[in-house]
């Protein structure tokens, strides 16, 4: 089953590429003028977001190598226990949303120390795996736009995150 | 929004560095993160001219036409009010990245995106419904296979990495649900 799925994760990006050459092909289209035409906005479209990127990275070093993140668990582990969370977990709750390299070093760390078989390992693994870098995907996505205004977008972010969060952990005690 | 949110991260920052006394440290982080950044960027730049490059050619062949017009059913719920088939597309090929587990052509896909909705909403300084959706559905979109994680846990001696798969597929239409209705709730709400 695993194998299978990896396989067709695998064909994913060399098979549009067939289709979308072939098909350029066969209805006659400059294919090599026009990959060059697109790759140019391309470019644009990066250099645009770099600021962006710059800012919500600085943003989040702030918070790790300060050790405020640190504080930041301390004070939300009791509330996470009482929502039936393990206090294990709270880092990784709380680095998720904002880095996902970091996030993933942090699951590294877990599954080696808790087992990756354990519930914490499972639970770790299942919300790394899930839930998204929610304020990096915001402030880049928007980063690419005119828009100052974001909305309900961060709450619907949010949201999911904590019902994901809350999801992984119910999950893996329902099947104990 | 997001003003208090970066202030509230760098500020907050410097104090607690300040009060433990380890601004040395707190400064080199923060110049090498900049660095990472612009580091990052100029990889995402390479996929991001690939894959421009690719969707550029689909479009002149008039393929990805046809596959708007293909999934455009399925869209619908999401983006009742969608038309540029153009967007629809490439707001596809956005989600499957991301269930196939290709995250930077994800991203590229996603920006990608989000500038054609930001034509479509007028370049105006308030997100459109369906930024905010689009951005919410992306967020929590599957992955079938999460191939890092799976990595991860067969180099810490799993003995089955892959046991993870489904209940995180579980754990993601759950969250991705969440994640929808909060964007029809506020849909519905602004149209009032």
């Amino acid at each position: 089953m695993t194998s299978l799925l990896s396989a067709i994760s695998l064909c994913f990006i060399p098979g549009i590429i067939t289709v979308i050459i072939f098909h350029g092909l066969w209805k006659r289209v400059h294919v090599y003028d026009s990959f060059i035409e697109g790759a140019k906005t391309g470019i644009a479209t990066a250099v645009e977001i770099l600021p962006f990127i710059i800012a919500i990275f600085i943003g989040i070093e702030a918070m790790v190598s300060s050790g405020a993140m640190e504080y930041l668990e301390n004070i939300i582990g009791p509330v996470f226990e009482k929502l039936g969370i393990p206090r294990e977990l709270t880092s990784l709750i709380l680095l998720r949303p904002v880095s996902g390299s970091g996030s993933l070093a942090l699951v590294e760390r877990m599954v080696t120390t808790y087992g990756a078989d354990s519930f914490l390992g499972n639970v770790a693994s299942v919300m790394a795996g899930t839930c998204e870098t929610v304020f990096y995907v915001i402030a880049v996505y928007f980063g690419a736009t005119a828009v100052k205004k974001i909305r309900h977008s961060l709450l619907a972010g949010l949201v999911g995150y904590g019902v994901g969060v809350m999801a992984s952990v119910w999950i893996y005690r329902l099947m104990e | 929004m997001m003003n208090y949110i970066w202030a509230g991260m760098l500020l907050s920052g410097i104090a607690v560095a300040a009060y433990r006394g380890v601004l040395g440290s707190f400064s080199e982080g923060l110049m090498t993160s900049c660095t990472e950044g612009v580091y990052f960027v100029i990889g995402l730049a390479g996929i991001m001219a690939v894959w421009s490059g690719l969707m550029n050619i689909a479009k002149d062949s008039g393929l990805i036409d046809a596959f708007a017009r293909l999934v455009r059913p399925m869209i619908r719920f999401l983006f009742p009010k969608e038309r540029n088939r153009e967007t629809i597309a490439m707001m596809l090929m956005s989600f499957s990245a991301n269930i196939f587990g290709a995250g930077n052509s994800a991203t590229v896909f996603a920006l990608k995106s989000m500038v054609m909705l930001d034509e479509e909403n007028g370049h105006s300084p308030v997100a459109s419904d369906a930024m905010c959706m689009f951005m919410a559905a992306n967020m929590s979109m599957i992955q079938i296979v999460p191939v890092t994680i799976v990595k991860i846990r067969s180099d810490a001696g799993s003995s089955d990495p892959g046991s993870i798969i489904l209940p995180s597929i579980i754990v993601g239409i759950v969250s991705m649900i969440a994640s929808i209705a909060v964007c029809k709730i506020y849909e519905r709400k602004s149209c009032k």
